[in-house]
């Protein structure tokens, strides 16, 4: 081409419209002048872009708390595609679908891109500037109770930030809130093996019960777990393959992969653990098998609806492959007892002698004011409270989506209108948002910096959240810069060494490289280091778990009958990808079937057939579900997977706002719990509600992935096969 | 192109066909040392989507929406089908069934014969490919697929309301197309990875190795329930978990099935119907005594 004349320059410049700069600008450039400033020179080209080669940046996943290692790729200056890190203890590698739909948080079209004030009924785009200036007035001669931040569980360096700054003003109102989270399993976990999150390790369990803990799906660290899971299930491992049996009322993804589902009578999983301590006779402790002695095999098929023979069986199974692992998940915990039913059932796996065999202890680790503030649903209580008093001046709320996520009957909306300046850092403008006085935009998790401490890792690690590519908006930020900018009105001096987050984080890491495992290196060369890999190990010693059981306050309620006018229960289920609703404006997992009823861009009702023909239910007729605090409409769906006492309605739906996608797609289950808590922890119960069922009259086609014959292969022999454990040698396979 | 042209010179515009099974002397003289392959095991495979979501951001998938979902028009290449157990019993006390099904890229592709414009071919590391521009949408492949995994472009999505509205386009892959209207398209075993390892190979002047490429769904699968590979290569673990599980490429019906009491487990949907697919699936376990 030189030889030719072409202008080499020229064509460079031509080679440079690459990357952000083209995708914003478009085609409408009619001359090569036209936006110049936005060329990107390929003479001096920057770092590792090359045009047309994809490279991997390492970071971290902020869709849910599992915090899975990742690697983005990035071409030409925008990320692609998010991809596990296979050097990651947590991920090895891989990812889950909400993992992946990252990218569309990132690039999502209804992210809000300018600090917004509202006054009364209008709201005007601010500058920064004036966004700080009016927080610190707000602020100014207010006592520190009447400040509060919420916020999702936190770790890392913003956590630390967060804290200095409430330091700063005096309040001690730091609630952190998770609408669905294992809280009261932690709770009895720490009471039973002294630690809130053991280790788990199912890949050398032979028999694991889980008490509807749905660890492929939506528990604690899914993607982690499914790796366990897949080790666990080949044959050649010294334990054989191993046997899966979930019990639980509504069928969860990991339901669906057991060898044996047992439905239960909702609320009654504890009264089944203690049924089996009573009939495993031999090798329980004195005291634990006088505690079970009521509980006899007739008893508890009549309290728990599970027939004599499968207990029997099921203990049986137990025994004569050990060990074995029992897990109680979110459908064990949402009840007014949920922490008896967990305290129940870690009992049950104490009595097996899985401590320290198939569970162990996390490792202690040093740096505590690093290590997760975990979430739960009583902050939100307490933080309502103390707004219905009217005590409350500012509120900042952060990665939490109360006015969705809170049941009706906590009248949190009205709580939240006599604080009188809230003041949400957001990504949308979801239904919190929209009742914000000062909304600030945030970067995306792709843009960010930061740092995390998931609550469940293998080994203890540091993760490092870092940016993939330059902002979209100019005016997004942050949480940490916004956390610093805050705390520099107050104490200019102590932070002005760091101009931004990014130089507060690199100094953090730097200034403790010797316990990060940089000892003795150059600064640039250890961070630099630590940003390839993204992580780097912390040092911690090992911990230890009690496995002694113990008996004492331990009471189960007999099951209730069903009440007259709400005869059914309502068990809101956590679907895999929607979660808690946080990522319902992300298009991927709208249109990802929910993996057991296949329904897309929907909620949906489920009914067991034989409940639906008593009430004259078919697939598809609209129908109210009412509970004593109000009511919703959704779709009936026939689902086999759910015992005939109760009817299920997935989490995440039914958004006021937030999005193109999100809004007026599917309905709001929470709306509808009652206010019915867990007795030891003030958890909501959330499985604890009663509902009742009536049609509209109305019909619509449901819009699923499944064909009309619905999960049924017309008698083809060989579609999706099935074949038991007898017929098939797994030992040597490939 | 005319159709005349077309017929006369089938044979070039269709690469290459079965020729045979191994052993067969026609074997060693396929055109290619490369034939892609995929394994699926059931057993492992929990259902969770993550296949399919990766699908979608590798191969610009566009989202369709409620309504055109509901005509049967969704885009996934990778889907999950969901069966039940057909025992009558009340509840579905042994799970249910989850089948990523994806284009099994045929070796004798019933798709690739009833292509007008031969648009549809067989390429020579085995694929059936899909020429967008020489498709003229008649959809008769997608008529004659037995598995249904062919996927046609009923509208323009790139300008189609929330498809993709800025700067959600800023995602879009740039190794592949987008696909305009009038289009059909399925999955290509990710030949925009595959593509880019066989260049990379030839510039080290060596031959592809087991591991060199990964499909989108295989490397997020949390549960490595998907394998892929070079079946010719007798080192890749797809090859030798086909050769373990005795199924042959180009079998309508494989020998160990004829002879009863064999305990492996791998097994080709449709196989009878001789399209001599490329996926092998391996059956769920279920356990027998609980």
């Amino acid at each position: 081409m030189i030889e030719n004349g072409f202008n080499r320059r020229d064509f460079l410049k031509v080679l440079g419209w690459g990357g952000t700069a083209v995708a914003l600008s478009g085609c409408g450039n009619t001359s090569i002048e036209n936006g110049k400033e936005t060329v990107v020179s390929y003479v001096e080209p920057t770092d590792y872009q090359i045009p047309s080669i994809g490279v991997y940046y390492n970071s971290t996943c902020a869709q849910c708390d599992a915090g899975c290692n990742i690697e983005g790729r990035v071409r030409e200056g925008r990320v692609l595609k998010l991809e596990g890190n296979p050097a990651s203890s947590i991920n090895r590698g891989k990812m889950c679908g909400l993992g992946q739909a990252g990218v569309q948080a990132h690039y999502n079209p209804d992210r809000v891109t300018e600090p917004l004030l509202r006054a009364g009924t209008t709201t005007e785009n601010i500058t920064w500037e004036k966004a700080l200036a009016t927080i610190n007035d707000k602020l100014n001669g207010l006592k520190g109770e009447e400040i509060a931040f919420l916020t999702g569980g936190v770790s890392g360096h913003v956590k630390v930030l967060l804290k200095n700054y409430l330091d700063v003003l005096g309040s001690k109102n730091h609630y952190a809130y998770e609408a669905v989270s294992p809280a009261v399993v932690r709770a009895s976990n720490k009471k039973a093996y002294g630690v809130e999150m053991p280790r788990l390790h199912l890949d050398k369990a032979k028999v694991i019960v889980s008490f509807g803990a749905d660890f492929l799906g939506a528990w604690v660290s899914p993607v982690h777990f499914s790796q366990q899971y897949a080790q666990f299930r080949k044959g050649n491992r010294p334990e054989g393959r191993g046997v899966l049996v979930q019990i639980e009322s509504k069928m969860t993804l990991t339901g669906a992969n057991a060898d044996r589902w047992i439905p239960i009578r909702p609320g009654t999983e504890g009264i089944l653990a203690m049924g089996i301590i009573n009939a495993l006779g031999v090798g329980v402790p004195a005291d634990v098998a006088a505690a079970a002695r009521d509980y006899t095999t007739d008893r508890v098929s009549k309290d728990t609806g599970v027939s004599a023979e499968q207990i029997l069986g099921l203990t049986e199974l137990l025994k004569a492959r050990s060990p074995s692992l029992v897990l109680a998940g979110s459908a064990a915990e949402g009840y007014s007892h949920g922490s008896q039913n967990a305290a129940a059932i870690a009992l049950l796996n104490q009595v097996l002698g899985n401590v320290g065999k198939t569970m162990d202890a996390p490792a202690n680790v040093q740096f505590a004011q690093l290590t997760p503030t975990t979430g739960n649903s009583l902050a939100l209580n307490d933080l309502n409270d103390v707004m219905a008093m009217g005590k409350l001046k500012v509120l900042f709320s952060y990665g939490v989506n109360p006015v969705y996520t809170a049941p009706d009957c906590l009248k949190l909306k009205d709580n939240l209108n006599k604080v009188p300046f809230k003041v949400a850092l957001a990504h949308y403008l979801d239904e919190t948002a929209m009742e914000a006085d000062l909304v600030l935009p945030l970067d995306s998790a792709l843009e960010d910096w930061g740092s995390s401490v998931p609550e469940y890792m293998p080994e203890p690690q540091l993760s490092i959240q870092q940016p993939l590519m330059e902002n979209l908006y100019p005016n997004t930020r942050g949480v940490g810069d916004i956390l610093l900018a805050l705390l520099k009105q107050r104490h200019a001096d102590q932070y002005k060494a760091y101009e931004d987050f990014y130089s507060y984080l690199r100094g953090a890491f730097v200034q403790n490289k010797a316990a990060l495992g940089g000892a003795g290196a150059d600064d640039d060369a250890f961070w630099n280091e630590t940003l390839g890999k993204a992580m780097v190990k912390l040092p911690g010693t090992a911990g230890s778990l009690s496995g002694k059981p113990t008996v004492a306050g331990l009471s189960l309620p007999a099951t209730k009958a069903s009440e007259g006018a709400y005869p059914l229960r309502l068990i809101p289920s956590v679907s895999p990808s929607q979660r808690d609703g946080r990522h319902a404006n992300l298009s991927w997992l709208q249109e990802s079937p929910d993996p057991l009823t296949t329904v897309v861009w929907d909620s949906w009702v489920e009914i067991h057939p034989k409940t639906a023909a008593k009430l004259g239910i078919v697939e598809g007729d609209i129908v109210e579900v009412t509970s004593l605090s109000g009511s919703i409409k959704s779709q009936a769906y026939l689902f086999p997977g759910i015992h005939p006492d109760a009817v299920s309605m997935p989490l995440g739906y039914g958004h006021e706002a937030m999005g193109r996608y999100a809004k007026g797609t599917g309905a709001n289950v929470f709306k509808i719990l009652d206010p019915l808590f867990d007795k030891e922890t003030g958890e909501l119960a959330i499985n604890e509600t009663n509902v009742r069922i009536s049609k509209t009259g109305k019909r619509v086609v449901i819009v699923k992935e499944e064909g009309p014959n619905g999960g049924s292969q017309l008698g083809r022999p060989k579609i999706a096969v099935k074949v038991s454990s007898d017929k098939v040698d797994l030992s040597k396979e490939v | 192109m005319s159709v005349s042209n077309l017929l006369e010179n089938w044979s070039k515009f269709r690469h290459t066909h079965p020729v045979g099974d191994k052993g067969h002397p026609d074997w060693e003289a396929y055109p290619s040392e490369i034939k892609w392959a995929m394994s699926i095991d059931l057993d492992a495979c929990t259902g969770c989507n993550a296949c399919s979501v990766a699908c979608y951001a590798e191969n610009n998938l566009p989202v369709v929406g409620k309504e055109k979902y509901s005509h049967g028009q969704a885009m996934h290449w990778m889907r999950i089908e969901r069966y039940w157990d057909e025992d009558k019993r009340e509840v579905p006390n042994q799970g249910a069934q989850f089948l990523p099904m994806l284009c099994q890229q045929c070796e004798a592709a019933p798709c690739e014969t009833v292509c007008p414009v031969g648009a549809t071919n067989h390429t020579e590391d085995g694929l059936n490919s899909q020429i967008y521009n020489r498709c003229i949408g008649s959809r008769y492949c997608s008529a004659n697929c037995p598995y249904k995994v062919r996927y046609f472009n009923w509208y323009d999505y790139p300008t189609t309301e929330n498809v993709w509205p800025a700067p959600m386009e800023q995602q879009l892959n740039p190794d592949l197309t987008v696909r305009g209207k009038g289009v059909m398209e399925k999955c290509t075993f990710c030949k925009q990875r595959t593509y880019t390892a066989r260049n990379n190979a030839k510039t080290e002047g060596r031959k592809i190795h087991d591991g060199d490429v990964q499909t989108a769904c295989q490397q997020a699968c949390p549960t490595n329930a998907i394998s892929f590979g070079n079946l010719f290569d007798p080192e890749s673990r797809v090859a030798k978990q086909w050769e373990q599980q005795q199924v042959e490429l180009i079998k309508e019906e494989q020998e160990k099935d004829v002879k009863p009491g064999n305990n492996l487990r791998g097994y080709r949907i449709f196989e009878e119907l001789r399209p001599y697919p490329s996926v092998m699936y391996l059956e769920r376990v279920r356990e027998s005594d609980v």
